[in-house]
């Protein structure tokens, strides 16, 4: 029998991008403030936007963009996983 | 007559920074940090992005968005420019949204500074605004 690969979801790929950028962090809980913490800054946000539009497959307007959807991986989710 | 006040802001860029940004398989960040003119000035014919020159752009842009009334707002990259000016001193124009947040807190014209030392990159930007 052959096990199938299970697929990361699309929150799990921006988390992993998260972490992939802070090797002092191994989790990242849903409801920690990214942006209160620094883990995301003012220029890796450009590359969150980025990671999120790949994982998500959606294009996100980068004039329309409200803050708060981008507070933590829970408000990601239902702003662009749901 | 408006009483004015001196804003400053200081940001700095590791070169690392804008090497990861540069070496990614897609220009699409970068495409969104630096407008048209920017991208062309940034660019040496047949070789690629200028790193250094990417992460001086990228904390004069930082620190003049630390000029503005922005507090809870993201930053508006392309509309926050970094030109070449007379004797090639940085040029910062202004349209859009951080013009908007500029007006609002009456800035005067922007001047910026941008260093370079080993493997950062830094500047520095002042601007008179109504108190």
């Amino acid at each position: 029998m052959t096990s199938t690969p299970v697929q990361a979801t699309g929150i799990d790929r921006v988390r992993g991008w998260i972490l992939g950028r802070h090797a002092d962090r191994t989790e990242l809980a849903d409801d920690v403030n990214i942006i209160d913490t620094r883990l995301v800054d003012s220029l890796s946000f450009v590359e969150l936007i980025y990671t999120i539009e790949e994982a998500s497959g959606t294009e996100i307007d980068f004039d329309s963009i409200d803050i708060e959807d981008f507070q933590s991986l829970d408000t990601i989710r239902k702003a662009f996983f749901a | 007559m408006n009483a004015k006040a001196v804003r400053v802001g200081v940001d700095l860029v590791p070169l690392a920074r804008a090497r990861a940004i540069v070496e990614r398989p897609s220009d699409r960040v970068l495409r969104r940090l630096f407008s048209i003119e920017e991208q062309s000035l940034l660019q040496r014919a047949g070789n690629g992005w200028d790193v250094e020159g990417v992460a001086g752009r990228l904390a004069a842009k930082e620190a003049v968005f630390k000029l503005l009334p922005a507090d809870g707002k993201t930053l508006p990259w392309c509309s926050i420019e970094i030109l070449s000016g007379k004797g090639r001193r940085p040029l910062v124009r202004l349209d859009g949204r951080a013009l908007e947040l500029a007006n609002q807190v009456g800035l005067g014209p922007i001047d910026v500074s941008i260093s370079h030392d080993g493997d950062y990159a830094i500047a520095v930007a002042a601007a008179a605004a109504s108190l």
